[in-house]
């Protein structure tokens, strides 16, 4: 026993030394391969409770002849986002797909992004498929972003899908304090199939082209967008850092006969209009690690009060008519016509997100409003995020609605809801 | 002839204290390139520790070029898997895959959390961004006194303990302009990562504002490397696995 006493003491003092030293060795993840393939995503499980507005003239229209008595709904999904890439060498092959369960039934999955890269240098690369951009410095409203997928401004981390594209990168840097980079990418939008459910017009393939420069301490783009029929958008963005915690960004666009729907004669109906929408905007880190995010945002093919209030006459008397072939037909030509996220012209929006508040370790608090300046209706949202375990993330998402009968946001087809989530990272 | 002697007297002061000044510059700017090479990659572990003993660990893919080019690409956990962040001198951008284009970020905030702040992951030479002075030499150590160049500089003041002997920093102690101690750096053991290159591969932190809490970030496979200018540009931030 004495003999061994010295025995266990040292292969202790050996194991935990060696277990001291192995705290500084780490595995490397997919170090030094020749091609690389990986995959990722997420499941997100939904549940939310939402208050409905009975007397709204969208709801009246979304669940039109259906057998709901309860004020109070509950929406249960999972959201599955599947990611994979392969790279080798300079030759790339990316995918995100999304596929949404509700319930039992075949389930379709939607490709947010399925395309191949050939990057040729850091300089140059090039890709055809469908894939996402994001053009534009706005944080909850891009008007510059000609080639995005329009964002919710309730959710703008939210993820999209993107555009059949080919796509030109040109990236050169320079050793000068004013211009520092520059690059060029070049679009090319050849027309969703129109025909057959395969084909469609070359004459309607679209080109979008924009142009970046780091001017000193400055983010510039100038970008443009041309299709046939559609109408012409140039445009341009900044973005930089005034103060250490202080960013400042905005964005113009002029576009050229543009479509704006509207409702006259109790029907919708579009016109050509020409003009700016723009967006200004600051982001802002306090001393206590609250970043406030802060947009105006002028759209300028927004409707007028008045005209919003035509809308909603307009599908309160197709609704009030009880003929169920025309209440369909209006839900058609209401999302098609007015298929947008924002429908007036004027739109403050502010968030602040704060890290651990009252030292609460893993959590984190988000709170938005966006507030309609045409109509004085608004929305205010708050998130509570807690993280307790690597690849684990818990959010509760309370959403309210104010606004009178006729207000954007007080005519939503929910007055309020209450969402909470659950998500694995893999 | 008095006159004449305060006139020596301030000269040489003056002359003496830039030369003292100067010196400690030099010695800052060799402390640098004991740390940071001009050229290099590498790969590095950040542990964030709580004060309850939980761990939350992250492993990033880096690269630098030059005094004020560095970009970061998060391989782990896969809930951030794909971030990547690039600095270019004061200017600071994040890239997340889902939001997709990089947004300015600043250097005093923390996209990873714990006791680092992305000026500290993020970090350029010493001497860009600070002006040194001898606060004290000992027969081991040089103690500098370091001063902000810039406004935009995360910590006003820096107090930095250096090895009179292999010109390694031992010890960081960061101030803020009230005098404030923010955190403390302890550089520690030292590696031969190859090629001359013989530095700490540990950095701990510590810091009285966040009583309890300790990050530990470690370094692996250090080598030098050149890249192209272009590589530290936004266009590429997206592209940064590429480079593994």
């Amino acid at each position: 026993m004495r003999v061994c006493l010295p025995i266990v003491f040292l292969l202790n003092l050996l194991l935990n030394g060696v277990a001291i030293s192995q705290d500084y060795d780490f595995d490397i993840p997919e170090e030094e391969e020749e091609a690389v393939i990986a995959f990722n995503g997420n499941l997100d499980a939904k549940w939310g409770i939402l208050k409905a507005q009975e007397e709204s003239p969208l709801y009246r229209l979304n669940f039109f002849n259906t057998d709901n008595d309860d004020t109070y709904l509950s929406q249960y999904r999972l959201d599955f986002y599947f990611n994979g890439e392969y790279r080798h060498k300079q030759v790339g092959f990316f995918m995100k797909s999304f596929y949404q369960y509700t319930k039992e039934g075949p389930i379709d999955p939607t490709f947010f992004e399925l395309y191949g890269s050939l990057n040729l240098t850091p300089k140059l690369s090039a890709g055809l498929g469908k894939r996402r951009y994001f053009w534009g410095k706005g944080y909850a409203f891009n008007p510059v972003g000609y080639v995005n997928a329009e964002k919710d401004p309730e959710n703008p981390d939210l993820a999209l899908t993107g555009i059949v594209s080919g796509y030109f990168n040109y990236n050169k840097s320079y050793n000068s304090a004013w211009l520092q980079n520059m690059s060029f990418s070049g679009l090319i939008l050849p027309q969703e199939a129109e025909f057959n459910e395969k084909f469609a017009s070359a004459g309607n393939t679209g080109l979008a082209l924009k142009l970046y420069f780091l001017l000193r301490n400055i983010d510039i783009d100038f970008m443009m967008f041309q299709r046939k029929d559609e109408p012409q958008r140039y445009g341009l963005d900044f973005s930089t850092n005034v103060k250490t915690n202080l960013e400042i960004h905005g964005e113009v666009s002029y576009d050229r006969d543009d479509t704006k729907a509207f409702v006259q004669n109790d029907d919708i109906q579009q016109r050509k209009i020409s003009g700016a929408s723009y967006l200004f905007g600051i982001r802002y880190l306090t001393k206590q690690n609250t970043t406030i995010i802060a947009e105006y945002y002028h759209n300028n093919r927004g409707l007028y009060k008045s005209e919003f209030g035509e809308v909603l006459s307009f599908i309160l008397n197709r609704v009030d008519s009880g003929n169920t072939l025309l209440v369909i037909q209006t839900r058609i030509d209401f999302t098609n016509q007015f298929r947008t996220r924002t429908f007036m012209r004027d739109y403050a929006y502010v968030k602040l997100s704060q890290p651990e508040p009252f030292g609460w370790l893993y959590s984190s608090i988000n709170a938005f409003t966006i507030y309609n300046l045409n109509d004085n209706s608004f929305t205010l949202s708050a998130q509570l995020g807690y993280k307790p375990f690597t690849n684990f993330e818990f959010l509760l998402w309370p959403t309210l609605f104010f606004g009178n009968d006729v207000s954007e946001y007080g005519s939503k087809q929910f007055a309020r809801r209450v969402e909470a989530w659950l998500r694995f990272f893999f | 002839m008095i006159r004449y002697k305060w006139l020596f007297s301030v000269l040489s002061l003056t002359l003496f204290s830039s030369g003292f000044s100067q010196d400690a510059n030099e010695i800052l700017k060799k402390a640098d390139e004991k740390l940071l090479p001009e050229s290099f990659e590498s790969y590095r572990k950040l542990i964030n520790e709580e004060p309850d003993g939980s761990k939350k660990e992250f492993i990033f893919y880096s690269v630098k070029k030059g005094k004020d080019n560095v970009a970061m690409l998060y391989l782990s956990p896969a809930s951030d898997k794909g971030r990547s962040t690039l600095r270019k001198g004061d200017n600071m951008w994040l890239y997340i895959p889902n939001v997709g284009r990089p947004i300015r970020i600043t250097s005093l905030q923390s996209v990873v959390g714990g006791v680092f702040n992305n000026s500290d992951i993020m970090r350029l030479d010493y001497s860009v961004e600070y002006d040194a002075a001898f606060n004290e030499k000992t027969d081991s150590q040089y103690i500098l006194d370091l001063t902000a160049r810039t406004a935009s500089v995360a910590y006003d003041k820096l107090k930095m303990w250096v090895d009179k002997k292999t010109l390694l920093v031992e010890k960081v102690e960061c101030y803020a302009a009230s005098g404030t101690l923010i955190k403390t750096l302890e550089f520690k053991e030292i590696k031969d990562f190859g090629n001359g290159l013989v530095r700490p591969a540990v950095i701990e932190t510590t810091s009285p504002l966040y009583k309890g809490f300790r990050s530990v970030l470690i370094y692996s496979k250090l080598k030098l490397r050149k890249f192209p200018d272009e590589v530290f540009t936004l266009d590429y931030i997206p592209r940064l696995g590429e480079l593994r």
